[in-house]
């Protein structure tokens, strides 16, 4: 099963928007050969249906929607004086809301042979009644996909991966393990680690135990960087547990992280790959400039857009870059395959921290909001708040003084109220985009479903 | 020769050079005489880089400021992309179990190796 959005554009009042084509992209890229692939409006004036794409008919189609629930015609929901707890943009739409009525919010296709089943005339159209507007459907793709047999591969492995972190952390000193143990067992998504477990099996040498070990070195490697910055950035938790720099000194974060760095390059050297060493050696050298630019941008918070994707390409992005390609290199794939998956990797890993900024600002994530903001971490949702003709100036304003929980909790209620983070859910699903059109370039052995899934995951959490 | 070579190799780190960085690059040199030429400067840098940055680190003393961590732990990871293009396997193992051995006994309050000779035996492990 895959889930995804689909976002688009509106341009008009009233405008069918053919979407056959895009489903039909959808269909290809996940690799489904039989299954259903549902749609959902997330919207109370955007509608589903399934017809003929003829102009004049869509004016016809246009003319009969205006005829059954015309504007003006004295809608209650219109009667804003009667409503209670209403937007200051409330839009006049009860006609829209009537028309939605009138059409459906969801549907189901059939694929067969992995092709959209639709008639000879059949177009499948989001029907806009309330536009021009920014707007989504869920999609969920079921059914069979071309090989399923990676993802039941990279599930064994996965395993794989959490016997040898703890074989691992078994066999060091106390003093280094247990922190790192009480890191490790809160959880953490896995991405680089998955990755690389996944595009190590795409060459004609797969060795799931050489590659489960060297993705448990790269997850140390990347849990060794976070117990270093948790230090830097004053973080009193990570994954709901005390950060080491918080529960037992900045003296002992520094010293597990550089045990762990060292363990981890140590672990990566005994694999024997000289490729596979240097790749992961400059990724590790990307995320400490990065992280020395990040802190020296903080004088100039919230920052640009241009900075921002610096930091995040060395700071978050290089390890996923290197996982990808590392696996690749592992498995002996050819140069254009690790080329390919370095560049999936590089650009998932921008599309991830884009969604991880984007929890910031998400009471229901679990995390307390706005925590970006008093750190004065780089943020795209800020950066674009900031450069907002409506909220910018005083955005600006605020993170130039003292930052308190009142001024936080402002902060964060003017970039909520902004399109700051529409504008970051838009470019990170563009990434995902772009890193899946990398997969097409190259053929990679069934795996492309799930590396497809892999990447939508990274940015599950915007939605 | 060789002060060219490191001078590639010491991008963002320019300023540690006349602060410590200069004199354990040298102190190492004798120890790679036995390796590549070409590779003699980037591996004596390499064990300079390591020293001076657990030293920035404040490893197994008082914790550095964040942003001299930061400055500690590129000249780490600088450490560890030079031994990876220069250094054979096992003395990539070797230098990594070195800074092991340095972090484990900070972590447990030990009295900590002296890092010049843990790397200089290091060097020996090719």
């Amino acid at each position: 099963m895959i889930a995804k959005r689909l976002r688009f554009e509106t341009r008009h009042a009233t405008e069918f928007v053919d979407i056959t084509d895009r489903l039909r992209d959808e269909v290809r890229r996940a690799g489904m050969r039989i299954g259903r692939i549902h749609l959902q409006s997330l919207h109370t004036t955007l509608g589903l249906a399934v017809n003929e794409n003829e102009p004049l008919l869509l004016r016809d189609f246009k003319s009969l929607l205006e005829r059954l629930a015309p504007a003006n015609a004295g809608y209650e929901h219109d009667d804003f004086a009667r409503r209670f707890d209403i937007a200051l943009d409330e839009p006049v739409n009860g006609h829209a809301h009537c028309r939605q009525l009138l059409l459906t919010g969801f549907a189901t296709l059939l694929v067969e042979e992995g092709e959209l089943v639709l008639g000879q005339w059949q177009s499948v159209f989001a029907v806009e009644l309330d536009g021009p507007r920014h707007r989504q459907l869920a999609i969920q793709l079921d059914g069979d996909f071309v090989d399923e047999a990676p993802q039941r591969r990279s599930d064994g492995s996965e395993s794989l991966i959490e016997l040898e972190l703890a074989r691992q952390l078994l066999v060091d000193p106390e003093p280094v393990a247990k922190p790192m143990r009480r890191l490790v067992e809160a959880g953490g998504k896995r991405m680089r680690p998955k990755l690389l477990l996944l595009t190590a099996g795409i060459g004609p040498r797969s060795e799931p135990v050489r590659a489960a070990a060297l993705a448990a070195a790269v997850e140390l490697l990347h849990n060794a960087t976070l117990i270093h910055d948790d230090y830097v950035d004053e973080s009193t938790h990570r994954r709901g547990r005390p950060t080491v720099a918080a529960a037992e000194g900045p003296e002992r974060a520094v010293a597990v992280g550089d045990y762990y760095f060292a363990k981890a390059t140590r672990l990566i050297a005994e694999i024997g790959h000289g490729g596979v060493t240097s790749t992961i050696a400059e990724a590790l050298e990307a995320i400490c400039a990065a992280q020395i630019d990040d802190v020296a941008l903080r004088g100039a918070f919230p920052g640009d857009h241009d900075s921002y994707l610096r930091v995040v390409r060395g700071k978050t992005a290089a390890l996923f870059a290197a996982a990808c390609a590392s696996g690749a290199l592992l498995s002996e794939a050819s140069p254009e395959i690790v080329e390919a998956l370095r560049r999936y990797g590089e650009l998932v890993g921008v599309a991830f921290q884009m969604a991880d900024d984007m929890v910031d600002f998400s009471p229901s994530s679990g995390k307390p909001v706005g925590l970006d903001i008093r750190q004065r971490v780089l943020s795209l949702p800020l950066i674009y708040a900031a450069e907002d003709r409506i909220v910018g100036p005083e955005v600006r304003r605020l993170l130039a003084g003292s930052l308190g929980d009142a001024e936080v909790g402002r902060v964060a209620e003017l970039v909520t109220s902004s399109d700051a983070l529409n504008r970051v859910r838009v470019e990170a699903q563009a990434l995902v985009d772009a890193a899946v059109h990398e997969l097409e370039k190259v053929e990679l052995d069934g795996l492309r479903p799930t590396l497809i899934g892999l990447a939508h995951s990274a940015v599950d959490r915007l939605s | 020769m060789s002060v060219q070579v490191v001078g590639r190799d010491l991008e963002r780190l320019e300023g540690l050079w006349e602060g410590g960085l200069s004199d354990a690059y040298s102190s190492y040199l004798e120890a790679v005489a036995g390796f590549e030429p070409a590779a003699q400067p980037r591996l004596a840098l390499a064990a300079a880089l390591v020293e001076v940055g657990i030293r920035l680190q404040g490893l197994g003393g008082r914790a550095a400021a964040p942003p001299t961590l930061l400055v500690g732990d590129l000249c780490l990871a600088r450490s560890a992309r030079l031994l990876a293009d220069a250094a054979p396997r096992a003395v990539q193992v070797a230098f990594a179990r070195a800074v092991e051995e340095m972090a484990s006994a900070a972590a447990s309050g030990r009295s900590a190796p002296n890092i010049r000779e843990l790397l200089m035996g290091a060097f020996e492990a090719r």
